[in-house]
């Protein structure tokens, strides 16, 4: 690679840690966004500069919306920004926070940190509840809902998106996550016949 | 399954979160002789009663107080840590 043309490789990318790992389709697929952008703040000042900017942050375990990125408020100063399709906006504010002065919190470097996966497929709700010991059917867990606990027995983050569940976790266990996640649907798969 | 109420995150399963024994007062290096620094820092205390925990709840990795009766190990409440401080 070319001095000053870093690119970041990710866990299911050629050369990553997880390559060769399999992300089922079909009844429950498994997509993975671990290289689309967010940006997370944490410590004090975080939550008092989003506000400078203009972001509304949401209620803590709650998620808002600002110029097509979600704000998800993981603590009292703990923020994050997914960005799946406003990439530039996300680079815009990302830009600001690194000319502003503190306080501002410092970054959680949520980017490199944590893989950004998405459950979906018609067996998602089955496939749901044998990896996470919440009740998150949709009365008891709604679209702007964050909780964070145990999925595939590993600590994570997990919210609706349209197409179903994103989970947050631990990078390092991503090749873990999806064996775990293709386990799970297999289970389901021999019980249904 | 054993649960626990997070202040923040509600009822999870215990094996959700981690215990950092009892809020002690810490001693006055001034003021403390090394005997007393030496019980501060290597006994524990067994006693029956009421006890004041701090807590964490791992995936938020949210710190917070606890209650517990030392004898039946109920939690008897959970509550933020800023609660204290303000009672203080």
């Amino acid at each position: 690679m070319a001095a000053g043309t870093a690119t970041r490789v990710y866990p299911f990318m050629p050369g990553g840690a997880a390559d060769g790992t399999k992300l089922i389709s079909g009844a429950v697929a498994l997509g993975d966004l671990t290289d689309k952008p967010r940006f997370g703040l944490k410590g004090g000042g975080s939550a008092a500069w989003f506000a400078t900017q203009g972001i509304p942050l949401p209620a803590v375990n709650r998620i808002g919306d600002h110029r097509g990125m979600r704000v998800l408020r993981l603590g009292n100063e703990d923020i994050l920004l997914l960005a799946e399709d406003a990439g530039e906006k996300l680079a815009d504010v990302k830009n600001t926070w690194h000319a502003a002065a503190a306080p501002k919190g410092y970054s959680s470097w949520r980017e490199e940190g944590w893989a950004w996966m998405r459950l979906s497929g018609p067996r998602l709700a089955e496939a749901m509840s044998s990896l996470c010991a919440l009740d998150l059917r949709p009365q008891k867990f709604g679209a702007d809902d964050i909780a964070q606990t145990r999925v595939g027995h590993i600590e994570a983050v997990t919210f609706r998106s349209p197409a179903g569940f994103d989970i947050l976790f631990d990078i390092t266990a991503s090749a873990y996550f999806a064996r775990a996640v293709a386990a799970v649907a297999g289970h389901a798969d021999q019980h249904r016949g | 399954m054993k649960l626990l109420t997070c202040p923040m995150n509600g009822p999870r399963n215990i094996d959700e979160f981690q215990s950092f024994g009892p809020v002690r007062a810490r001693p006055d290096p001034n003021e403390t002789a090394d005997r007393e620094w030496s019980r501060h820092l290597f006994r524990a205390e067994n006693r029956k009663g009421i006890v004041v925990e701090w807590w964490r709840h791992v995936p938020s990795n949210y710190f917070f107080l606890a209650e517990r009766d030392l004898v039946s190990n109920e939690i008897i409440r959970t509550f933020d840590a800023s609660e204290q401080r303000d009672r203080a």
